[in-house]
C-alpha cells in the first residue's frame, strides 16, 4: 500500500461555544486504504470530517485535502461525499439527482453503469421523496461515487439498510477499494469497521486515542472474553478481582478479563464441572469500549 | 491519477446550466411555490383588471404593468427566500458545499430560475392583455416591459435571500407573505397610489416594488413619476444591500456560496450581470436618447457623490395674472399655446370632447369656454376635456409656475364632478395632480392654493387640463377667468 497522504488534519483545534469539539486532533488518510473513524457520540467525528470537506475551518492547526485547503474546488472534484443528515429535494428523481451531481466532476462515471452496479434501475424514475429510508441511502451512496472519486467520505452509509442491502453495499465498497479508491468511513456499527477497514482511528473527546489495523487495535487491548457454563453464582464470580465484567446470556457466563489464565484456574478449582469453555481475544467492540472508557476516565 | 484532473470549460458551463435546469424543474414540481407565483398575478389581473375593470377599459397598460410587477415579487421572495431557508435546514446546502458544485452556482441557478418564472408570468400577462383586453401594446413596449420585469426580479431575490439566511423555512413563508402583500398594496400595484393617505404616499419610495412599478409603467408609456435613473439606482442599492447582508449572515453560518474565492466569483458574476443589464437597459431606454443621457448623468453623479446639475426649469410665467378670460372670441391664452379640446384616443380610448366659445361668461363677462363630449369605455382611466399647454409641442414645453401662489377659475356644468389636472415634472408620463370640483347651473369659483400640492413640480408644468374621467356618458361644462396669482 502506497503511503501517499490524500487528506490530513494536523493539530486541529475547534471550539463551538463551550464545547471543545477537536482538541489537537491528527489524522491522515492514505491512498488505497479504508480508514474507519470510530468514537462515541460527541467524540468529534463529524467535526473532523467537516474539516476535511472544507465545511468548517480549524481554529488552530491545518486541514488539507490533496495537498491544498479543502475549500479549493479542485481538491473537492476528487472526492465523493455521502452525508448522514441531509434531505435531498423530494420532487427530484434519482436519475436527475445523479445527472446533477455527476455534472460537477471532470470525468464522472456513466450514470447507467453506476445505477446498474448498485441495482437501482427500478428507483430511477420515482420521486426521491417517495423512496423508503433504505432506498434513499442507496441513492445517496450512488451520488457519492458517481463522480469517479479518488477519495470517498461515507458517513454512516448503512443506517436504515436491511441485511441484504448492507451486504451489497459492502461488496461495492470492497470493489471500489480494489479499484484504488480510498475511503473514510464513519460508523456506529463496529462490525462494519471490522468487516471493511484497513485501519481504524478511534476518537474520544476531540482527540485521537489510537489508530492501527483492526488486528493491532484488538491486540493492544488486554481484555479477553471467557464464555462458560457454570454452577457458580454470577454475583460470586463477579466479585473476583480477575473479573472486569460479567454478563449472563441465558445460562452462559460472558466474562471480560485481563487475566484469562488465572481466571480459568480459579473457575476450574471452584467448579470442577465447568463446561463449554471458550476463550477469545476481545472484538473491536470490546476494544472500543475499553479504549474510549479509559480515555474518558483519564479525562475526568 | 495523482495530477489534478482539470475541469474542462465546457463541462463547467454545462454544470452551471444543469444547475439552472434542475432548479427550474424543481420549482415547477413544487406546487405550493409554482401555483401561487405563476397564477396569482394572472388571476388577479383577470379578475380585477379584465373582469371588474372592464367598464373603465381593462386594456389599460397601467394595470398590465402593475400586475407584472406583482408577478416579479413572488418568484424572488418565495423561490429564493423560502427555498433557501428550507434547504439550509435540510442540510442540502451543506452537501452542495461539500460536493464540488461550481462557485456561486446555487445562487445563480436560483436567481435565473426566478427570472424565468417572471418571464413566463410576463408573457402570460401580455397574452391576456392583448387577446382579451385588446391592450394597445406595441412590440417595443412588450420588449421593454419584459426586460424591466425580468431584471426587476433581482431586488426581490436579494430580499428573499436575506430572509432565507435568517430564519427557518416555516418562518420564511410567513415573513415573505408579510413583505409581499403589504408592499404590493403600498406600492400602488392594485390601486392607484393616490387613494392612500398622504404619509403612505410619502413613504412609497421606500418600497422596491414602487420603483419597479414606475419603471414598468414607463416602459409601456403609462403615467408614471420620478426619474428612471433614480428608480434604477434605488433598486440596485436595495439589491446590493440585501445581498451583502444575506452573504454575511450565511458566511457566519459557515456557508461559502461563492466558493473559495468569493470576491473573484462575485466580480465575474456582477460583471456579467452588469453587461447584460446594461444591454437590456440600453434596449429599454435607448429609444429615448435624452432620457438615457439624463439617466446616465444621474447614475454617474449618484455613484460619485456629486450632485447632478439642476435640470432646466420651465420658462418662467410672465407677471400677467389672467391666463384667459375668453372674452376676445378665442381660446388663446396670455402665454402658452392656448386651450384645446382633448379626448383619450391618443391613449387608445374612445372618449372625445369639442370646445366652443359661448356668450355669457362668469360675472356677466362677455364670453366663456364650453366643453362638450362623452366619456367612453375604451380604457381604464378615460379622460376628456380641455387642455392648456405651455409654449412648445404639447407635453414637451415646460413652464415655471413656482412664482405663483393660487390658481383660480370659474366653472359651471351639468352637475357632474369635474377635475383640474396638472401634469408636471421631467418624466413625460408623471402622475398628474387631479383636483376634483363640483359643477352646477351657476358659475362658482374653484381655487387651488399651489403650495398645498407638493407632489406637483410647479417649476416644470407640462399641461393644465380641465375635464372628467367618468362616468361613461355625455358631459357639458364651461370655464372662465382662469387666473394665476
Amino acid at each position: 500500500m502506497s503511503q501517499t497522504t490524500l487528506a490530513s488534519l494536523k493539530g486541529v483545534r475547534k471550539r463551538f461555544g463551550a464545547v471543545q469539539a477537536l482538541d489537537g486532533f491528527d489524522l491522515a488518510v492514505n491512498r488505497g486504504e479504508l480508514l474507519a473513524v470510530l468514537g462515541p457520540n460527541g467524540a468529534g467525528k463529524s467535526t473532523a470530517i467537516a474539516m476535511l470537506l472544507g465545511l468548517q475551518s480549524p481554529d488552530e492547526g491545518e486541514a488539507q485535502l490533496f495537498g491544498v485547503a479543502p475549500q479549493e474546488i479542485d481538491a473537492r472534484r476528487r472526492i465523493g461525499v455521502m452525508m448522514q443528515e441531509v434531505a435531498l429535494p423530494a420532487v427530484m428523481r434519482p436519475q436527475e439527482l445523479l445527472e446533477q451531481v455527476a455534472s460537477y466532476y471532470p470525468v464522472p462515471y456513466d450514470i447507467d453503469s453506476v445505477v446498474a452496479r448498485l441495482s437501482l434501475q427500478s428507483l430511477m424514475k420515482r420521486p426521491y421523496g417517495k423512496l423508503s429510508g433504505g432506498q434513499k441511502r442507496q441513492v445517496q451512496f450512488a451520488l457519492s461515487l458517481c463522480g469517479r472519486p479518488e477519495l470517498l467520505f461515507l458517513d454512516e452509509p448503512t443506517v436504515g439498510l436491511d441485511v441484504q442491502a448492507r451486504e451489497a453495499l459492502w461488496k461495492v465498497i470492497r470493489e471500489l477499494l480494489h479499484e484504488g479508491c480510498s475511503i473514510v468511513l464513519t460508523t456506529h456499527y463496529l462490525e462494519e469497521a471490522e468487516a471493511l477497514a484497513d485501519r481504524v482511528a478511534v476518537m474520544a473527546r476531540g482527540r485521537l486515542v489510537t489508530s492501527g489495523s483492526v488486528e493491532e487495535i484488538r491486540a493492544n487491548v488486554s481484555h479477553k472474553q471467557v464464555s462458560c457454563v457454570s454452577r457458580l453464582a454470577a454475583d460470586t464470580v463477579r466479585a473476583w478481582p480477575e473479573v472486569v465484567r460479567l454478563e449472563m446470556e441465558r445460562d452462559r457466563m460472558q466474562i471480560t478479563t485481563r487475566r484469562a489464565e488465572a481466571l480459568l484456574v480459579r473457575l476450574f478449582r471452584e467448579d470442577p464441572e465447568l463446561a463449554d469453555v471458550e476463550v477469545r481475544r476481545a472484538g473491536l467492540a470490546e476494544a472500543f469500549t475499553e479504549l474510549t472508557n479509559e480515555k474518558n476516565k483519564e479525562a475526568s | 491519477m495523482s495530477a489534478t484532473v482539470n475541469m474542462p470549460g465546457s463541462r463547467l458551463l454545462a454544470a452551471y446550466l444543469g444547475e439552472i435546469r434542475f432548479e427550474f424543474i424543481k420549482a415547477l414540481r413544487t406546487p405550493q411555490f409554482a401555483v401561487p407565483t405563476l397564477f396569482f398575478p394572472i388571476m388577479f389581473y383577470t379578475l380585477f383588471a379584465l373582469a371588474l375593470g372592464s367598464r373603465g377599459g381593462g386594456g389599460s397598460l397601467t394595470s398590465f404593468a402593475n400586475y407584472g410587477v406583482f408577478g416579479c415579487m413572488g418568484p424572488g421572495l418565495f423561490g429564493f427566500g423560502v427555498a433557501l431557508a428550507v434547504e439550509r435546514e435540510l442540510g442540502l446546502l451543506t452537501l452542495k458545499q461539500a460536493l464540488p458544485s461550481p462557485a456561486g452556482s446555487y445562487l445563480i441557478a436560483r436567481a435565473v430560475m426566478a427570472m424565468l418564472f417572471v418571464g413566463l408570468i410576463t408573457l402570460m400577462l401580455m397574452t391576456l392583455a392583448v387577446l382579451f383586453a385588446h391592450a394597445p401594446l406595441t412590440l417595443g413596449q412588450a420588449t421593454q416591459i419584459f426586460c424591466v420585469n425580468v431584471l426587476g426580479t433581482l431586488p426581490f431575490c436579494a430580499i428573499g435571500m436575506f430572509v432565507g439566511s435568517l430564519v427557518s423555512g416555516q418562518a420564511a413563508v410567513a415573513i415573505c407573505n408579510l413583505i409581499f402583500l403589504p408592499m404590493s398594496f403600498l406600492s400602488g400595484l392594485w390601486f392607484p397610489i393616490g387613494i392612500l393617505p398622504k404619509f403612505l404616499v410619502d413613504i412609497a419610495p421606500t418600497w422596491p416594488a414602487y420603483h419597479l412599478s414606475q419603471l414598468a409603467l414607463r416602459a409601456v408609456d403609462a403615467p408614471n413619476s420620478g426619474s428612471p435613473a433614480i428608480h434604477v439606482l434605488a433598486l440596485v442599492v436595495i439589491t446590493v444591500l440585501f445581498f451583502i447582508l444575506a452573504m454575511r449572515r450565511l458566511q457566519s453560518g459557515g456557508y461559502r456560496l461563492l466558493g473559495a474565492r468569493p470576491r473573484r466569483t462575485l466580480a465575474i458574476v456582477t460583471g456579467t450581470a452588469a453587461v447584460v443589464a446594461a444591454l437590456l437597459f440600453a434596449g429599454v431606454f435607448g429609444g429615448r436618447a435624452t432620457d438615457a443621457a439624463s439617466a446616465a448623468t444621474g447614475a454617474a453623479s449618484a455613484a460619485t457623490g456629486t450632485p447632478a446639475p439642476e435640470s432646466p426649469a420651465g420658462v418662467a410665467v410672465p407677471q400677467v395674472v389672467e391666463l384667459s378670460n375668453f372674452d376676445a372670441g378665442s381660446a388663446a391664452t396670455a402665454y402658452g399655446v392656448g386651450w384645446g379640446a382633448a379626448g383619450d384616443d391618443m391613449r387608445g380610448g374612445n372618449s372625445h370632447a369639442t370646445q366652443q366659445l359661448v356668450d355669457g361668461g362668469a360675472g356677466s363677462s362677455k364670453g366663456a369656454l364650453e366643453v362638450t363630449g362623452a366619456i367612453g369605455d375604451g380604457i381604464q382611466y378615460p379622460f376628456a376635456g380641455t387642455m392648456f399647454f405651455p409654449q412648445g409641442p404639447p407635453m414637451q414645453g415646460l413652464m415655471d409656475f413656482s412664482g405663483k401662489k393660487t390658481l383660480t377659475f370659474q366653472a359651471r356644468g351639468d352637475g357632474r364632478r369635474y377635475m383640474l389636472m396638472v401634469i408636471s415634472g421631467l418624466a413625460v408620463e408623471g402622475i398628474p395632480l387631479m383636483f376634483d370640483f363640483e359643477t352646477g347651473p351657476d358659475w362658482h369659483e374653484v381655487r387651488l392654493d399651489l403650495a398645498k400640492f407638493g407632489s406637483v413640480d410647479w417649476k416644470r408644468v407640462r399641461a393644465i387640463g380641465v375635464g372628467t374621467m367618468g362616468p361613461v356618458g355625455p358631459f357639458r361644462f364651461a370655464i372662465d377667468d382662469v387666473r394665476l396669482e
